[in-house]
């Protein structure tokens, strides 16, 4: 009937369709694929039918697989909060309308924008022995050189700071963009109140912020969840794979030995790791919020 | 501003401390900016060559000479701006389409959408690159520029922008016997441009950096991404063509992002702060 | 190229909410009309539907005797100013002029000219290259005008259009707009709560109210012979006072109506047979009342006070308290220069406002005998529906 202006009509939707025809091919499909894939025995060359279970099964069987999880547990449970606290203190400390601290945002923030080959790269450059920074720092100090790369243990330490130095950008702006919300007269209050410096901080602004840095933290273990890149190019998950993420499991599965239907259940076995984990840690933390 | 006031909660010890710290940020970018322009022959013998040089920009000419790194840069170019205006056209007809229109089933597809920000890259791109083969479309650009559409971040952003927009201003276009696409066009999307920009950049910087689908789409060295390219470089890191002429590779790789980075650094915050930082 | 526009039955809902409840109104070709009424009465939202930027659940809209209803906004050949303006912030003052002309393929010329002509009417012909931001509200406004000029409308539409502007400039405008209409006699519809720019600008004013239209009268009508209790506490500042009715009988005029425990007025109305006086009420404004504070104010009262003033004008009881005078306990005195409202009790302790003079000596806490003029008398029965002097409804 009527055609006014705010009418619903179906046509309207064609500006979304093809946005969506994109997002229906490269993401809805793909992601019930491989929930599909992940039940089939499939290669590169095609798929051999229906098996059921028996990929999850392979791959929870798998030692290798293990190893991986725990690798990437151990990654995360260092890594982000390691990220939220120094996000914290790099939003604290710059959180001026000086040139010092625009500066000062501009430089921690840089090495977010650059690619994981680059960061992997300048890093590499830093922890190869014989040739690295690191090394002749130890040489010149008379201290014993240390394989940062190939030592186990050490391995994915040196990946974690490369990530750390990588990633850091990111927390720090979203606990700036918090911190600049928070209004001043809430501190001129606490001033007023003779509040001292510390519990300022702890009365007022860990409050104020407590959401960003529940988000912060969110996003930050869905991130390092995914770590592929820098253990693929720094170590590629040696020694003896001490320092190879679940990502790089699922690559090697799915890319390298080409067993598709065991890469797809890995992948999928990943989603629901981390969908558990954000969302476990978003329920205790607001449990935190209530008591 | 009165120089002297701080804001308010802000510490001058801390910001010394971070001040400092900022060496760690710096020292392993100069280590590789040094190296870059050190003599690789004198590196080949131990890197300590590069605090008593020969100093040399033979690295860098070097490139010029290396087909192989220009290729790639060309590449990532024509991916990271094929991907930004794809990106621009989806997101802003579909901001509209999302932010401003109604039509029957909007709001569930919307919320379909917005789950779609959930997914992980790994979670897709097994069958991704299954469809890729099955259509030959590996090692195109084609294959690199599409999967990059799919991300709901922009469509996300600019409903929201959309929305923002005051309505009385495309009521008082269709009363102007604008057509939809007319308000779309003329009257809503020059409106968003602070948006466009803002998402562009990101947009770019994400497709300039992106490894894992180039990584294995582009299996043919002469589509390689630079990061890609990059990539295989290091991976016989030692019997390289030199540790000099790799520094120089990872400089030549970084300097676009920062430079875009640099210039259009106000609407990068803005991006990841989703606008909450002025 | 002006038009009548006719209203038909038309229903309103937002999901399960009734805004607008079987609405019939017609307005004539050249007519300023004025739709009044408290926020949230669905003013906008008639407005709106005119102009096609709300659909219409049922009912009809002409507009020029054809049916526009079913069109799209664009074609209904109506302009509307929003109450932001709704400006184009990216197009000078001469883009957002000429859009709407080039969106019908008007010729240059042709917009060229329509634009100059109304940027000179408007005194806007300097502004013409610059952006919305670079505008004062005032000039804004009349870009906002001025864009709707351009279009050469068979109806205006406004929503509210002054209330952004701060109070001079809301008299000047208002001003303006009278004359605009004056010179193009192009039918208006004018959307506001302020019921002095409905009773300056308006040929007829619309009241509407909890989804229906109260009144529809020229502004002395609304004013003298509201047609329900809600237009007559609607219209008017200060409110009307209203009184308990309790009982009806005859006086020497018409109707003789008491109030229990104060006394009775005498008024001209004419009551029907049988009125029944549960729940009636009796509406009186300040400016018909006439306060008596003592022989030193009295020699210079007038307005508003009618020859037959009914003070004392009954055998009475008492000196002050005569039947047909109110005792008011005066509570708050408001100076507004020229006269002075006081603001009291009744012994009931209904609240009831009078008038006096600029110069009135009445002191708070006083207690003054107020006469009402029995033709300025309102009744309004249980349903809120009024009888007025001189008619029989
Ligand atoms: N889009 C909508 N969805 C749901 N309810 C609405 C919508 N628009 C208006 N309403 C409701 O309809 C009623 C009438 O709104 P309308 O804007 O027409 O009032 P108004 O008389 O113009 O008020 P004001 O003087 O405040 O502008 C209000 O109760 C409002 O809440
Ligand atoms: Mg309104």
């Amino acid at each position: 009937m009527a055609a006014p202006h705010r009418q619903s009509r179906p046509s309207n939707a064609l500006f979304a369709a093809p946005y969506l025809v994109v997002f229906v091919a490269l993401l809805v499909v793909p992601l019930c694929w491989g929930v599909y894939l992940s039940l089939q025995k499939a290669d590169l060359f095609g798929l051999y039918g229906y098996t059921g279970w028996t990929n999850y099964a392979r791959v929870l069987g798998d030692a290798l697989f293990w190893q991986a999880v725990r690798n990437t547990v151990v990654f995360v449970a260092v890594t982000v909060p390691v990220l939220v606290a120094i996000g914290l203190f790099l939003g604290l400390a710059l959180n001026a309308r000086t040139r010092g601290a625009a500066f000062m945002r501009g430089v921690y923030f840089s090495s977010t924008v650059l690619s994981v080959t680059i960061v992997t790269l300048i890093w590499r450059f830093v922890f190869i022995p014989g040739d690295g920074l690191l090394s002749l720092a130890f040489e010149a100090m008379g201290w014993p050189p240390i394989g940062f790369l190939s030592t186990q243990g050490w391995s994915l330490f040196s990946v974690g700071v490369a990530t750390v130095w990588w990633c850091l950008g990111l927390p720090m702006i979203l606990i700036l963009a918090a911190l600049q919300q928070i209004p001043g007269d809430l501190y001129e209050a606490a001033a007023l109140d003779n509040a001292s410096r510390w519990r300022t901080f702890t009365r007022v602004t860990l409050p104020q912020i407590r959401n960003t840095l529940i988000l912060v933290a969110t996003i930050q273990i869905v991130m390092q969840f995914q770590l592929f890149g820098q253990a693929q190019l720094m170590t590629n998950g040696g020694p003896n794979g001490t320092s190879r993420p679940m990502v790089l499991y699922i690559y090697r599965a799915a890319f390298e030995n080409w067993d598709v239907g065991q890469g797809a259940a890995a992948s999928e076995l990943l989603f629901l790791i981390i969908l558990v984990a954000a969302m476990g840690q978003f329920w205790i933390t607001n449990r935190g919020n209530k008591a | 501003m009165s120089g002297t006031a701080p804001t308010h909660g802000h510490s001058r010890t801390l910001f010394w401390a971070a001040a400092a710290l900022s060496v760690l940020m710096f020292l392993p970018m100069a280590w590789v900016l040094v190296l870059s322009v050190t003599e690789n022959e004198a590196l080949s013998r131990g890197t300590e060559a590069a605090f008593s040089g020969p100093y040399t920009l033979k690295n860098y000419t070097d490139i010029a000479g290396n087909s192989g790194v220009f290729r790639w840069f060309a590449n990532s170019l024509v991916v990271a701006v094929g991907q930004t205006i794809g990106v621009l056209i989806l997101a802003s007809l579909a901001g509209y389409a999302f932010g401003r229109l109604e039509w029957p089933g909007r709001r569930l597809v919307f919320v379909i959408v917005l789950f779609g920000l959930a997914v992980p890259e790994q979670a897709v791109i097994i069958p991704r690159h299954q469809i890729f083969s099955t259509l030959n479309l590996h090692n195109t650009y084609i294959a690199l520029i599409l999967p990059g559409l799919s991300l709901p971040f922009g469509v996300f952003l600019m409903t929201q922008f959309f929305r923002a927009i005051p309505p009385e201003i495309d009521e008082a276009a269709a009363l102007d016997n604008a057509s939809r696409w007319r308000i779309f066009w003329k009257v809503l999307l020059p409106l968003t441009l602070p948006a466009q920009a803002t998402l562009g950049i990101f947009t770019f910087l994400f497709a300039w950096n992106d490894y894992w689908w180039p990584l294995i789409s582009a299996t043919d060295k002469d589509m390689y991404t630079l990061t890609v390219g990059i990539a295989s470089s290091q991976v016989n890191f030692a019997q390289t063509e030199g540790l000099g002429f790799l520094a120089a590779q990872a400089v030549f790789a970084a300097l676009p992002v920062l430079i875009v980075y640099i210039i259009f650094q106000k609407h990068v915050v803005t991006a990841v702060s989703g606008g909450a930082v002025k | 190229m002006s038009a009548s526009i006719d209203i038909h039955h038309l229903t309103k809902r937002f999901g399960a909410l009734t805004v607008l409840d079987d609405i019939s109104l017609a307005i004539e070709d050249g007519e300023f009309v004025v739709f009044l009424g408290p926020s949230g009465c669905g003013k906008s939202t008639l407005l709106r539907m005119i102009a096609g930027l709300e659909a219409v659940n049922e009912g009809e809209i002409a507009l020029g005797g054809r049916r526009i209803d079913t069109l799209p906004p664009g074609e209904r050949g109506v302009a509307m100013v929003f109450q932001s303006y709704a400006l184009y912030p990216h197009m000078t003052v001469r883009q957002n002029m000429a859009f709407g002309l080039e969106n019908v393929g008007t010729p240059r010329d042709e917009i060229a000219r329509r634009t100059d002509a109304a940027a000179k009417v408007l005194e806007i012909d300097h502004l013409l290259e610059r952006k919305p931001q670079m505008l004062s509200g005032g000039q804004r406004q009349r870009v906002a005008i001025g864009r709707a000029i351009v279009k050469e409308p068979r109806a205006f539409l406004f929503d509210e259009p002054l209330s952004n502007l701060d109070a001079a400039l809301r008299g000047r405008t208002r001003l303006e707009l009278a004359q605009l209409h004056q010179r193009l006699g192009t039918t208006m519809i004018f959307v506001t709560h302020d019921q002095v720019e409905a009773m300056t600008l308006a040929d007829r004013i619309v009241v509407m109210h909890d989804r229906r239209i109260e009144q529809i009268g020229t502004p002395m009508e609304i004013y003298q012979r509201p047609a329900t209790k809600f237009v007559a506490g609607f219209v008017g500042a200060p409110a009307m006072s209203m009184l308990p009715l309790s009982g009806v009988t005859r006086g020497p005029l018409g109707a003789r109506l008491e109030v229990a425990g104060v006394g009775h007025i005498d008024s001209a109305v004419t009551l029907p047979e049988g009125f029944a006086t549960q729940g009636a009420s009796i509406g009186i404004r300040a400016e018909d009342t006439r306060p008596d504070a003592g022989a030193d104010t009295g020699a210079d009262r007038g307005t508003g006070a009618g020859p037959d003033m009914n003070t004392g004008s009954n055998t009475g009881s008492g000196p002050n308290t005569g039947p047909g005078s109110l005792p008011l306990t005066v509570d708050v005195i408001e100076r507004l220069g020229d006269r002075t409202l006081l603001h009291g009790h009744l012994p009931d302790g209904t609240v009831l406002v009078a008038q006096d003079t600029g110069r009135s000596q009445v002191a708070p806490g006083q207690v003054v005998p107020v006469g009402v003029d029995p033709h300025a008398v309102h009744v309004f029965d249980a349903a809120g529906r009024a009888h007025h002097a001189g008619e029989v409804r």
